[in-house]
């Protein structure tokens, strides 16, 4: 089985930035995202959507080479971090046929 | 419970006010009236909610049941709204819904100011704070709507049958002008902060875009449109089941209610600790610009034209605020206002005290004011 190296961007974060969040990495480079809906609690917990009507926070994963992965982490920081409860994090993985998600 | 709570102090103020306005008789009315709104199904349920989140309770309305009864009311005020649209037009043309129509767009556009102008010179609010709340104030909530038209109808003074047609009116525009106005205001403050702070460019016009095309507008004007033109072009009896569904002589709509209203008590009720976070201010302005807001709504509805259980539910609209379509668009074009201040404001300030107070008050000011 062919594994290839390549890393894992997740950010977790409201939901009204998570989609405007997910189709910038698109356009950064990311080939694909998947995006969950999870519940939680943090510093900021600007929450201020309730969350019965239909807003939530949501984790966005991007799955990316290295430099992929630096410029979705500093675009996050720069333009969301200021301002919106986010929080976002790089882990390693290792991918099935990981050779076609390097754009 | 501390919106009760924080009431018997302003209430303080309210009784002299009120005695120089109001006789003795009226004040007592008045308070029936109150008491008679407040041990019905709805507002205690609403209690019940608030109740259980205060002792821990489990109640647990299923995210999903809530979603869809939100969706079954918003069609029906939509759809029952364009039919008695068409009927309206059908008897009387455009001549008695345009006075009403331009009066309820004239509030939209004037709330988000009013609430503006409060918050930022007599609150001392950041720009951004105000124009955040401003905008949940200038919109409307449809719960709000939809119990004080439950209210009206218990009294035997159905509103005029158009009414909805003015909920969806009142929806957007207060949100618009908060935004474009916070929008304008911080820009202008940044630019005097010698290169503080970087603008946003292109967030409003998607906020906007989403106020315009969201759940709520897509669904009451959507709904409104085609049971306009199904009534003009189907018969009655083609028409009638539909109509049954939606309408089904209140019945469903009230028993959904009941159930939404428990599950906004324990949103509310989560959201009470909240209220000491946000101070005395708040508190009172959630409370005064309802009432002012009901009064001008109650006063215009009346000079438009529009019967008692009408200029009740029009106050009631325009004095509620919004916490479903308003805080996303705020969060998006004013990140830097802050979110426990106007959705506390909005949902555990403004819309219990309608449900507990404001809706009977409105309907005495629509009657002091001459509306039959």
């Amino acid at each position: 089985m062919q594994l290839y190296p390549l890393k894992l961007v997740t950010v977790v974060g409201e939901g009204v930035i998570m989609t405007d969040i997910a189709e910038e990495a698109m356009k950064l480079g990311a080939t694909g995202f998947s995006i969950t809906e999870v519940n939680g609690h943090g510093s900021r917990s600007a929450r201020n959507v309730i969350e019965t009507g239909g807003a939530k926070t949501l984790k966005a994963e991007f799955v990316v080479p290295m430099d992929v992965a630096e410029r979705i982490l500093t675009h996050v920081s720069h333009e969301y971090f200021e301002h919106y409860a986010c929080i976002a994090w790089l882990s390693d993985v290792q991918v099935v046929r990981g050779q076609q998600y390097i754009s | 419970m501390t919106p009760f709570l924080a009431c018997p102090p302003l209430l303080g103020f309210l009784p002299p006010a009120m005695l120089a306005v109001l006789s003795a008789e009226q004040i007592n009315r008045m308070l029936e009236s109150l008491e008679r709104n407040l041990l019905t199904p709805i507002p205690l349920c609403f209690v019940l909610g608030i109740v259980c989140t205060r002792i821990h309770g489990g109640i647990k309305i299923p995210k999903e049941l809530y979603l869809s009864i939100a969706i079954f009311l918003l069609m029906s005020i939509g759809f029952v709204g364009g039919h008695e649209l068409a009927h309206e037009y059908q008897a009387h043309g455009v001549s008695t819904i345009w006075k009403p129509a331009l009066a309820t767009l004239f509030l939209g556009c004037v709330t988000p100011i009013t609430s503006f102008v409060v918050l930022r010179y007599l609150g001392r609010l950041s720009i951004a704070d105000s124009a955040g709340i401003a905008a949940h104030y200038g919109s409307t909530s449809a719960v709000t709507y939809a119990v004080a038209n439950s209210f009206v109808e218990q009294t035997q003074h159905p509103a005029n049958s158009f009414l909805p047609t003015l909920v969806t009116i009142l929806e957007c525009p207060g949100i618009a002008i908060a935004l474009v106005l916070g929008a304008a205001l911080m820009a202008r403050e940044r630019a005097a902060k010698a290169g503080g702070g970087r603008a946003r460019e292109g967030k409003l016009g998607e906020a906007l875009y989403e106020v315009m095309t969201g759940q709520s507008i897509m669904l009451m004007a959507g709904l409104l449109v085609i049971g306009f033109i199904s009534t003009m072009f189907m018969t009655e009896q083609a028409f009638q089941p539909f109509y049954d569904f939606f309408q089904s002589k209140g019945m469903l709509f009230r028993g959904a209610l009941c159930i939404f209203l428990l599950e906004m008590g324990l949103v509310a009720g989560e959201r009470l600790g909240d209220l000491l976070k946000v101070g005395p201010f708040l508190v009172a302005f959630g409370i005064g610009i309802a009432l002012v807001h009901g009064f001008l709504g109650a006063y215009f509805g009346h000079l438009a034209g529009l019967n008692l259980g009408g200029c009740t539910v029009l106050a009631a609209i325009v004095s509620s605020a919004s916490y479903i379509a308003a805080p996303p668009a705020v969060r998006l074009t004013l990140p830097e206002a802050n979110p426990t201040l106007s959705i506390t404001a909005a949902l555990a300030i403004t819309f219990p005290f309608n449900i507990a107070f404001g809706i009977p008050i409105y309907y005495e000011m629509a009657k002091w004011l001459g509306a039959t």
